[in-house]
Order: structure tokens, then C-alpha cells, then sequence
């Protein structure tokens, strides 16, 4: 079984974050794989390793984020690809999808996997832009997988409740955080990672010319949110704050 | 005329409110500019729901019905969202944001070849497409965007926008769409439903969750309690639903489901920035976690410091008597 994870380099966002004019100032020590595709990563290792077969990870991002291609082979990911693009190159995700589905017109695999969102955008478009491209059938958010007969089964967390979804081969699954725990990778892992092939490529030698791409969205600036803030804080006996706090919904608040 | 076209997204003979919520700033904003408002219902009796529609400004309600539309399954839902959109050439495509429009968002942008602004907290449309606000960063910030295009699709978290109430009859058309059965590869199997009957989180008027505090039936019972004397719906945080204690789909937070309640009651919550990032367009917060610390405190609008299997049980028995119980 051949799977291709899409992964991408995000900022952490649990880290302190900081807006200066409009833009946002980004720590790039703390720098990381988005934590759906190392979900999407961790499942197509449990599944090939079930199953046998290969891992290739496909990264688009500059330079500096092939730290990252690092960290999934260090996993247990076979073979990477990364696709560079500058640091300046501001790329929304339908352009995103155009690069990756330039990159697969030429590949034979079973399956693509990629996390359900970055967590930095939170777009959650790239996926099934990416299937729509390639005319494959998707499944989104998924939160279990399974594999027979040439078909994942896909477990996909619904508004109502749980799908379950045959997905037949070549298709696209996108990955919730949910399904798994993302294995730390071993010093054994780190050690094999830095033989492990990794081929670097440009949007232009798949035929993408960056300058004629037209980007139809964009980031105009970032603000603070407007936060909440914090309101009555009761410490003290459990039974009497309980009961204020009941009568302050009621007659302060107005939400009973 | 332009149209701004609104998605109803509908369950069980009801219609969603996040999407009622997206139609009546579609409404406003077409009235403003001078253009139609009009809303797309796809499902098995798509029909039966029109009559629901009276109340928003509306001149059009288009409907496409068939088996195929029962459950939620990509594939088809996108023949008839493209369809449509080929017929009517919307202004602007606008979508709630639910488990449903997330899943086609981007493939529907793909198939038309135009732009796509997921998840906006704000939207307004311009003479060169939409601008908005869209929370980035598990919604620590906000993010100014805007898309150029004739044609552009959106969704809106819910909570965004209030109801509108401006009576009109709209004119109800029924698209025809050829849903090859061939081209549907991938099958619905099975959905898998917790437990019986019970509010849907994203739609509630009043949520209570319960997190990693919670540890025993004890707790769950005390969460009950409050929930059905509030006609709650019931939530989680993600520890909760890990460790099995809690169905996932009843998770809450930037994985999960992201709520709007007027009332959100946070039960034994520490307030993680992942779980803070799906109830911040909740009316009131009210906190109860026994560290003061916790950084649910920083944003609830009550925050009780306290044991939760001491404070419940007197802030139940108080609701009960003032809710005549």
C-alpha cells in the first residue's frame, strides 16, 4: 500500500503570540508539524506496518521547514518530498492544492492523507481541493481508519454522529487529532532519518509558474481579538457561592 | 440581479439555526446593496422545509430532492451544490459552519473555480467579492481577509449573526439534479449515534461540560442532573472523550464542536486554549474548578473557585427552586 501524507510547517500555537502593524510576528524557533498531519502521519504508519507498504511524506514550505520533512521521517515516514516555495511566497490553500495535484498527476499511490486543517489557518480547504483536483473520492475528519480490500474503512466524526464511510483506493482522507497519539520518534528514528531521501523540487519544474499564479484570497492584517474578560469570581463556602451564583444568573445575568 | 445564496443545512424536519443566522445577514447585506437573497435546501424532502423560510427577506428558495440527499455524503451533496450554482451564478455562496459545509467547502471551490473563506466571525460583501474577519490560531486572534472574485464562497461560525424578521413569499423552485450513481465511489455505511435523544450541542441555548474534574458516575450524574434541569446539551472536554467517559461527538473545543449558547457552564475545565477556542461566542461563561488559577476564570463571566462535588449539588437544588421545581 502506497501512502502520501501532506504535511506543513506551522507555527505552535501554544507559544505566545505577538501582533506588531497589523502583521504577526512569528518565533521561528517554535516551529512545528501540524498536529492533524502528524496525526494523518502516525495512521498511515499504523496501517503500513499492519499492512505493509511505504510512507512519503510531500511538505510545501521555504527552506527552513524541511526540519519538519525531518521530524515524519524520524517517525517512520520512508521518503519525503519537499516543494519550495520562499518565505515571501504568501500562497492561500487553493494554490496550495494546485501545487500538490501538479505534484500526483504523475504519481500511482493508494492513498493521499493529509490533517483536516493547519493549525495556523484553520482553512480546512486543501483536502478536498486537492480530491476535486485530482477527481478522487474524499473523506473529511476522519477519526479512525481501517484498511481491507483495497478500501479504507473511514470512521468520519459527522454533525449528527459517526460515518462510517468505505473509501475505495486512490482516494484522499483528511485527519482529525483525534484518531491517535502521534509517536515521539526514537534516537533510533532521528538517527535513520538523516539517511532516509528526501528530493527537493520547485512549483516551476512541475509546471507551476509562481509569478502567473493568481491568488484570489488574502491576509490583510491580523488584530487582537477582542477578548473576554474576566467577570465575578466567588471564593469561599461551596454552598453559599453555588446558590449566589444561581441567583446571579437569574437576576443579574437574565439567562434562566 | 446579484444573488447571495444561503446553504440551509437541516436535521430531523428542523432547520439549523447557525444557518437561519448566515441567511439573515445574507438578507441584510443584499438589501443594503441592492440584490436578491435567496436559500438552497438539499435533502431527501427538501421541500417540506420552505415553509420554514417566511420570516427572512427571501424572493427564491431553490430545493433539490431525492434518496440521495437522506444522509450527508460528499459526492452527491457537491452534484447539486454545482449544479445550482451553475444556474444562478451566486454573488456570493454562503454556508454555516458545520461538520457538512466543512467537508465540501474546498472541493466545491475547486469544481467552480473560484474563491473559498472558511469559518469567518464577519462578513461583508464588496463591489470585488467578500471581506471578513476569520479567528486564526485556535481562535487566539483575528484574521482580516478578503477574496476577489464574481463569484465567492463562505461559511460563518455560528453565533455570528442575530435572526432578522422580515415576512416575504418566496417563489420555491425545484432544481432537477442527475445524481450518477456510478460517479458516488465512496459509501455510507453506517452512523453511529450516541445515546437516544438529546439537544444537538452546536444549536443549544444552554450547554454544560465537563472535564478532566469530572472522574466518576458520581460526577456524570451531577452532570445529568444540571443538564436536564437546564435542557442542556451535554459537552465535553477532550480528556473526557479520550478517555471514553463521554461520546466524541460531543467534544467541544477547536477539534471538536464549537458552540454559542447563551449559557455555557463549564464544569471542572481548566480552559485550555483548544477547548476555549469553541465556546468564546457563548453569552455567559460560568466557570466551576476548584484552582483558581485555572484559565477558564480569565474569560468566564462567573467563575465559582470550588470543589465540584460541593458546589453542583447546592447550585442545583437553588436552580430547581428557582426554577419552580
Amino acid at each position: 500500500m502506497k501512502f502520501y501524507v501532506c504535511i506543513k510547517q506551522v507555527p505552535d500555537v501554544s507559544a505566545p503570540l505577538q501582533i506588531k502593524d497589523g502583521q504577526l510576528i512569528q518565533d521561528n524557533d517554535r516551529m512545528i508539524l501540524n498536529a492533524y498531519d502528524a496525526s494523518a502521519v502516525e495512521e498511515a504508519l499504523v496501517l503500513t506496518e499492519k499492512h505493509g507498504g511505504e510512507v512519503e511524506v510531500v511538505l510545501i514550505g521555504p527552506e527552513k521547514a524541511s526540519e519538519t520533512i525531518r521530524k515524519a521521517l524520524a517517525m517512520g515516514a520512508h521518503r519525503g518530498t519537499h516543494i519550495l516555495i520562499t518565505e515571501k511566497q504568501k500562497i492561500d490553500s487553493a494554490v496550495y492544492a494546485r501545487i500538490l495535484a501538479s505534484y500526483f498527476s504523475d504519481k500511482e499511490y493508494d492513498f493521499i492523507a493529509c490533517g483536516k486543517q493547519a493549525q495556523d489557518t484553520d482553512s480546512g480547504l486543501t483536502g478536498s481541493m486537492l480530491a476535486e483536483h485530482l477527481k478522487i473520492p474524499y473523506v473529511t475528519n476522519a477519526v479512525g481508519l481501517d484498511y481491507e480490500n483495497h478500501h479504507l474503512t473511514v470512521k468520519r466524526q459527522g454533525d449528527i454522529g459517526q460515518e462510517m464511510i468505505e473509501l475505495p483506493a486512490p482516494g484522499v482522507v483528511t485527519c482529525s487529532n483525534d484518531m491517535n497519539e502521534p509517536r515521539i520518534p526514537s534516537l533510533k528514528g532521528i538517527m535513520q532519518s538523516k539517511r532516509k531521501e528526501v528530493n527537493t523540487l520547485t512549483p516551476d519544474e512541475l509546471g507551476m509558474k509562481m509569478e502567473d499564479v493568481e491568488i484570489k484570497t488574502r491576509i490583510l492584517g491580523f488584530e487582537e481579538k477582542p477578548g473576554r474578560k474576566p467577570g465575578k469570581k466567588l471564593e469561599g463556602d461551596p454552598d453559599k457561592i453555588a446558590r449566589k451564583t444561581a441567583h446571579l444568573l437569574d437576576e443579574e445575568a437574565g439567562v434562566l | 440581479m446579484s444573488t447571495l445564496l444561503t446553504y440551509i443545512s437541516v436535521n430531523n424536519g428542523k432547520i439549523k439555526r447557525s444557518s437561519l443566522e448566515v441567511l439573515s445577514r445574507c438578507t441584510q447585506e443584499a438589501n443594503k446593496l441592492g440584490f436578491k437573497s435567496a436559500a438552497l435546501i438539499i435533502d431527501e424532502n427538501a421541500t417540506q422545509y420552505s415553509s420554514q423560510l417566511g420570516s427572512y427577506g427571501l424572493t427564491k428558495v431553490y430545493t433539490v430532492e431525492g434518496p440521495s440527499f437522506k444522509n450527508h455524503l460528499n459526492t452527491p451533496v457537491l452534484k447539486a451544490l454545482s449544479a445550482v450554482m451553475n444556474r444562478v451564478k451566486p454573488k456570493v455562496m454562503a454556508f454555516a459552519s458545520t461538520e457538512g459545509s466543512k467537508d465540501i467547502l474546498g472541493a466545491l471551490a475547486a469544481n467552480q473555480g473560484i474563491p473559498a473563506l472558511p469559518d469567518m466571525s464577519e462578513f461583508e460583501v464588496t463591489d470585488t467579492g467578500v471581506k471578513g474577519k476569520r479567528p486564526v490560531m485556535a481562535a487566539k486572534i483575528i484574521s482580516n481577509v478578503e477574496a476577489e472574485g464574481d463569484s465567492v464562497i463562505i461559511s460563518v461560525r455560528s453565533g455570528s449573526y442575530d435572526l432578522i424578521n422580515l415576512p416575504s413569499e418566496p417563489e420555491v423552485e425545484s432544481v432537477e439534479v442527475d445524481v450518477g450513481e456510478d460517479e458516488t465511489k465512496s459509501i455510507l455505511k453506517e452512523i453511529i449515534t450516541a445515546s437516544g435523544d438529546r439537544v444537538d450541542l452546536s444549536e443549544a441555548d444552554v450547554v454544560v461540560a465537563a472535564g478532566r474534574g469530572v472522574k466518576d458516575e458520581e460526577g456524570q450524574n451531577l452532570i445529568s442532573e444540571l443538564a436536564r434541569l437546564l435542557n442542556a446539551g451535554i459537552g465535553a472536554s477532550r480528556a473526557l472523550t479520550e478517555s471514553g467517559a463521554y461520546d466524541p461527538s460531543l467534544q467541544i473545543g477547536q477539534t471538536g464542536k464549537v458552540v454559542s449558547p447563551q449559557l455555557y457552564i463549564a464544569v471542572g475545565i481548566s480552559g485550555a486554549i483548544q477547548h476555549v477556542a469553541g465556546i468564546t461566542n457563548s453569552k455567559v461563561i460560568v466557570a466551576i474548578n476548584k484552582d483558581p488559577d485555572a484559565p477558564i476564570f480569565d474569560i468566564a463571566d462567573y467563575g465559582i473557585v470550588g470543589d465540584l462535588y460541593k458546589v453542583l449539588p447546592p447550585f442545583i437544588e437553588e436552580l430547581k427552586k428557582i426554577k419552580g421545581e
